[in-house]
């Protein structure tokens, strides 16, 4: 069988999860590897979730927010921005794949970006293969 | 803790769900999940028997949990938290799994999608085991609303507001309300003036008790939450006093700036100060002021150059004169002297050419010459102090100029034996006729100023033991600086300083042929025209430097090369060449890039010196200080010197100087001394820069460049020393002053203040901002019109007769620019009219949407144009006819009996290339009539064409400030587009009318009437429901590092100085948990959104 990754995606309330529901209601198709947790923003988003979410079996982590300007809550979106820099270089550091974090914007009114989202991340997982862990070869 | 016991429901939705996940699967999986006591599965679980089945539950298992798993939360969150709080729980011990619009909806595999749906029940019975009990608030509801947009949906929502009793705020950012259906003609299908039925609804708004109606204001921030906003309104300056102002309209008819009229869409021009148009409400007088106009801003002396030539473009030439001498006394002099640094930074300059400002300035003084200048009344002396000015050119004369205005006994003293210094004595008269000098000086006389020529003064505290209370020195630098070459002391060698006085003082000087000038400046190639026309045929400018670097003005050495000067660049003069007492020649060495010639001598009868000025030091200046370069020490704000009450300005301060900047001098010393003798801050708000024009719209604006000054013919000028320069007539000076982009619109030229009888005119206010505290907001921020340009196949703005929808509405309308005369550009009557269906609408390129209303106004403006041109062809060419509306179709059938052609097919291009007679000096549709599959090509005399509606400008920025979600099309999203379209996400804020889609009147106020329903709904519940899911710091944990208090949006952080830990106030708190996220110490908890909550969520998801 084909490598079926489990993708997290943490999206905010109010543009990205709202958007996910347009493309639902719009009956866009995209690949069943995302799984959704919704927070109120994406300023919410500590580094440790995407950590953890590696850890406990995702091969990827999404991290979606409002367009930079429009956040429900005037500047969420940035610090996750930030943080999500920051974490990068850690992650790279941790030898951790850039594509495996990815953090982007989605508007309420983005159904047919967000289908196309999730299938390009989607399809660069695969491209990866499993995220190793639980003592696996990267020691 | 209690036993967590979880109920888990799991949603067929019809076969929404249950058709692509396997929902028996699920709820097989979900019964095995820890703590889970129940799970069922059922067909419509937000039904009420869903509903009862876990209200039934939670009684009889003693469940304390429940998820469900169907739609998105957004959709039955509140449904279901409603029911397990009717059954006795805590509605936040509730979790939803969205297994609907975020899996079976877009997943096509059913092994999947229910594989999918487990992870994300398991989530949700994860996350639902740590759920809190939480409480929610309740908080007042300020009864205030707030109407954002005065068209016909803000107008209509305030009015229902108002009506129920209720206050209202209604911001209107045009100066009058009424939006685009005041501009409106008739209204279809019922043609019913728009005005008719508008004005009665607009008058009311105006007089309501209730609405407090704050026209030309933006709403520019909104804090606070449903119930209690706040919201700070700008009120742009009116720059009219609305308590007093009687919207006469005097102001509108002597005002002198003309710019495009937006509400007749620039077909006809309106004022600077104007009224909206005829039936305005408030009906207000409002001036037009973008910030200042360059040109102004240039001016070293202040001067109002945009007033001036806004006056001259309507012939009012004694005003505009009267401009300039409110700042210079010499617009004869600067007319015809100045740099112009005005010129330079005209905007006009970025179309074609700037204006001609200089010349302008000299056409008013010569203006005045010409009719005869009556005489200058005496100034008032309304101070004690009496001031002395020495010297009397540009510096001095503008300093006591200004200082007798301000009512001071003023006395110049010269020691030359006429006054007007350089400007006399320096400037030739074929560049600056002395009778120009002398009318300007008799005039600076007339108002009061006592100028004493020949008469030197040497010593300054004997005019202070005389009684002057302060002195001004403009004294000049009027010494010639020397060659420092050998051969300069011989008889042949002319300072140029000396030369130029005696020739203007008319002394004969004979000079040779051949004659060489050295210097590069101003006076040096005035000294070789001078030269030239003494006599001498061969004159050679020898400059130092390149001729890019040149300090004399372009159009000086321009008009000196016609004359036949000749330049030496990059030239050094190393010696003057002597034979037998007699100049012979200039011993030079040129160098050009870096390439150094061989000595070689230009033959020369004459030299002239103008390598420079410098300021002579004598009896006078004996107890003043000096720079290191010569010049007189002053301060370089104030220009006191180190004598207290002895100030200086000009050349004898900063070397040659240009006469604007010598004018500048003395103005500057004159506010110095008048602040120094009224004992006032001798710096304060000096020098501030005034708020240049930033954006100039230039769009329309078709090229013409400057009128041509006639000048004498070179050929007529080497024998005397007639003014080369003619100057203008009056038809060329109101020609060039037209060109004038008005860039700040309002010059204020002060015209309006004369004509406003009641005194409602004031210029110098400046914008304020109002505060406002309301309970809800309604949004009616309306549409704009497609501008139709971007297509460039249509032609717009390249031909005449292609008009815009709102275009034809004004030229359609009485109150119109032509008075509802359908006419072309050229004035004749068209007698065949296109009108072309969705333009920017249904298009791939532009709007897929259909605009809605335009199929219809389409039809109406065919109705007005049989009714007024009943011979006129009129084609409609359209896609699809949509007329669903109430008299709608009927409205379509009515047209086809009225002999209209209806043509299925987009228009394709229009153009105006005449292949056979019939289409000469006509525009030429091109379409394809798709009923009768053949290609066409319609000659007609007028396009119109149907524009899409689009978002208005302010649109974006408005949802910025509400935190409102726009769609993909830009207009705003509603909380639910069947549902609640006229509620956002953002509970309080509520949308009306075009700002949520395109529509027509009838829909817009239906929308806005809902809109006002559901505002005036929460006003009478007294009181709104806040979420309990908001952060809160554990005071034990919180090291009060202090990293969380800039982080909030909202303030609501604040820190304890007595605990040294910081807190959150819960009512300004929204739970967004960027706080939560950034404690270092997890000190910080997001109720609902704890950290634990959220990590279990993640382990169950990925499970």
């Amino acid at each position: 069988m084909s490598f079926e990754p489990k993708i997290l995606g943490i999206l905010c309330n109010w543009c990205s999860y709202s958007g996910a529901d347009l493309a639902g209601t719009s009956r866009k198709k995209y690949p069943a590897n995302i799984r959704i947790v919704r927070v109120m923003c994406s300023g919410r988003v500590d580094p440790v979730f995407i950590l953890k979410a590696l850890q406990s079996g995702a091969d990827g982590v999404l991290i979606l927010g409002c367009h930079p300007g429009d956040c429900h809550y005037t500047s969420g979106n940035y610090k996750a921005l930030r943080r999500m820099e920051m974490l990068k270089k850690l992650a790279e550091q941790m030898g951790i794949e850039d594509d495996r974090i990815r953090l982007d914007w989605v508007a309420a009114s983005e159904g047919d970006r967000f289908a196309e989202i999730i299938k390009d991340m989607t399809e660069k997982i695969k491209q990866l293969g499993p995220f190793p862990r639980d003592g696996g070869d990267n020691g | 803790m209690d036993e967590v016991r979880i109920g888990v429901y799991i949603c067929d939705c019809g076969t929404n769900i249950a058709a692509t996940v396997d929902t028996k699967k699920v709820t097989e999986f979900a019964q095995g999940l820890d703590s889970v006591v129940v799970a069922r599965n059922y067909k419509y679980m937000c039904s009420d028997p869903g509903q009862n089945l876990i209200k039934d539950d939670i009684k009889e298992k003693k469940l304390n949990r429940v998820v469900v798993a169907a739609c998105s939360p957004r959709m039955h969150e509140p449904t279901f938290r409603r029911a397990v709080q009717d059954a006795g729980i805590n509605k936040y011990y509730f979790q939803m799994a969205n297994i609907r619009e975020q899996c079976s909806w877009v997943h096509e595999n059913k092994e999947m999608a229910t594989e999918k749906a487990k992870a994300l029940v398991e989530a949700a019975v994860r996350r639902v085991a740590y759920h809190e009990s939480l409480q929610t608030r309740e908080v007042p509801v300020n009864p205030n609303v707030l109407v954002v947009g005065g068209g016909i949906a803000g107008i209509q929502a305030a009015l229902e507001i108002a009506d129920g009793g209720k206050k209202v705020y209604l911001v209107e950012k045009d100066p009058s309300i009424g939006g685009h259906m005041a501009m409106f003609d008739k209204t279809f299908p019922t043609l019913d003036c728009a005005a008719c039925i508008l004005t009665p609804k607009m008058t009311t708004v105006g007089q309501h008790p209730n609405i407090d109606l704050l026209s030309y204001s933006e709403v520019e921030e909104v804090s606070g939450f449903v119930g209690n906003f706040k919201a700070k309104i700008k009120r742009k300056a009116r720059y009219v006093d609305e308590t007093k102002c009687t919207g006469c309209g005097e102001c509108t008819k002597v005002c002198p700036v003309h710019v495009d009229n937006e509400f007749d869409m620039g077909l006809s021009q309106r004022s600077a100060a104007y009224i909206q148009s005829a039936y305005a409400v408030p009906n207000k007088a409002v001036i037009d002021k973008k910030g200042v106009s360059p040109c102004r801003v240039a001016c070293p002396a202040g001067v109002n150059a945009h007033a001036y030539i806004a006056l001259i473009s309507q012939g009012k030439f004694k005003e505009a004169l009267e401009v300039v001498r409110k700042s210079i006394p010499l617009a004869g002099v600067v007319g015809r002297v100045c740099y112009h640094p005005c010129e330079t930074e005209c905007e006009r300059a970025t179309v074609d050419e700037g204006l001609m400002i200089r010349d302008l300035k000299r056409f008013v003084a010569d203006y005045e010459m010409k009719i005869g200048r009556e005489k200058a009344g005496p100034v008032e002396i309304t101070k004690d102090d009496r001031v002395a000015v020495i010297g009397s050119g540009p510096a001095g004369l503008a300093c006591a100029f200004d200082l007798i205005k301000n009512g001071y006994r003023v006395t110049v003293f010269e020691k030359a034996e006429k006054a007007g210094g350089l400007m006399r004595y320096g400037i030739p008269n074929f560049k600056l006729p002395e009778n120009i000098v002398d009318n300007e000086i008799e005039c600076i006389q007339e108002m009061g100023v006592e100028i004493k020529t020949g008469s030197e003064i040497n010593d300054i505290p004997d005019l202070f033991n005389k009684g002057y209370k302060a002195v001004f020195l403009a004294t000049g630098a009027g010494k010639n600086k020397e060659l420092g070459i050998p051969g300069e002391e011989n008889d042949n060698v002319f300072p140029a300083l000396d030369f130029l006085k005696k020739i203007n003082s008319g002394e004969k000087i004979a000079v040779g042929n051949k004659v060489v000038i050295i210097g590069g400046g101003n006076i040096a190639v005035e000294a070789a025209r001078v030269a030239w026309r003494l006599g001498a045929n061969d004159v050679t400018i020898v400059y130092k430097k390149s001729e890019a670097e040149i300090p004399a003005s372009d159009s000086e050495v321009e008009e000196a090369e016609q004359e036949g000067i000749k330049f030496k660049y990059d030239t050094t003069a190393d010696e003057i060449v002597v034979r037998d007492g007699k100049v012979t020649g200039v011993k030079c060495v040129s160098e050009a890039k870096g390439q150094k010639s061989d000595q070689f001598v230009i033959d020369a009868d004459n030299v002239i010196n103008a390598v420079g000025q410098a300021v002579e030091k004598t009896e006078l200046s004996k107890e003043l200080a000096f720079t290191d370069l010569g010049y007189l020490e002053v301060d370089p704000v104030t220009l006191e010197t180190n004598v207290s009450g002895v100030f200086a300005g000009g050349e004898v301060v900063a070397g040659q100087l240009d006469v604007i900047a010598s004018v500048a001098a003395g103005k500057a010393g004159a506010e110095s001394i008048d602040r120094y003798l009224s004992g006032n801050d001798m710096r304060e708000g000096r020098f501030e820069q005034m708020p240049r024009v930033t954006k100039v719209n230039k769009d329309k604006v078709k090229t013409k460049t400057r009128v041509v000054m006639s000048k004498l013919e070179t050929s007529k000028r080497n024998d005397n020393f007639d003014e080369v320069e003619l100057g203008f007539d009056e038809s060329l000076a109101i020609e060039e002053a037209k060109r004038c982009l008005n860039c700040a619109v309002c010059s204020e030229c002060m015209l309006c203040v004369k004509a406003c009888e009641a005194e409602a005119i004031v210029h110098d206010v400046k914008e304020q901002t109002l505060e406002v505290e309301v309970g809800s907001i309604i949004v009616a921020t309306g549409m704009k019109q497609f501008d139709p340009e971007v297509m460039y196949t249509y032609g717009y703005n390249r031909f005449d007769d292609v008009l815009t929808g709102l275009e034809f509405e004004r030229l359609s309308n009485a109150s119109g620019p032509t008075d509802g005369v359908v006419v072309k550009k050229n004035g004749e009557k068209p007698k065949s009219v296109a009108i072309l269906h969705c333009v920017g609408s249904r298009d791939e390129n532009y709007h897929k949407y259909c605009s809605r209303v335009c199929c219809m106004y389409s039809l109406k403006y065919a109705h007005l144009l049989k009714e007024k041109l009943p011979e006129a062809d009129v084609y409609q060419l359209y896609i699809d006819m949509r007329c669903a509306g109430s008299g709608y179709e009927e409205f379509y059938l009515r047209l086809q009996e009225e002999g209209v052609n209806f043509i299925r097919g987009r228009g394709a291009e229009i153009t105006n290339t005449a292949e056979t007679p019939e289409e000469k000096d006509k525009l030429i549709v091109h379409c394809e009539d798709t009923l009768i599959r053949k290609k066409r090509r319609l000659p007609v005399d007028m396009v119109i064409l149907s524009c899409a509606l689009e978002p208005s400008d302010g649109a974006e920025q408005i949802g910025r400030v509400l935190s409102i979600s726009k769609k993909a099309d830009g207009f705003f999203l509603e909380k639910h587009p069947k549902l609640d379209p006229v509620s956002t996400m953002t509970d309080g804020i509520f949308i009306a009318g075009c700002c949520q889609g395109p529509k027509d009147i009838p829909d817009t106020v239906a929308q806005a009437s809902a809109a006002a329903a559901r505002a005036l709904a929460m006003i009478s519940n007294n009181k709104v429901e806040i979420d309990g899911a908001t952060s809160e710091i554990i005071e034990e944990l919180c090291s009060g590092c202090r990293i969380c208090n800039n982080l909030c949006p909202y303030s609501a952080i604040t820190f304890n100085e007595t605990k040294k830990v910081s807190e959150i106030n819960p009512v300004l708190c929204k739970g967004c948990g960027v706080c939560v996220s950034a404690c270092p110490s997890d000190a910080i908890t997001g109720n609902h959104f704890t950290n634990k909550q959220i990590m279990a969520e993640i382990e169950g998801v990925l499970a």
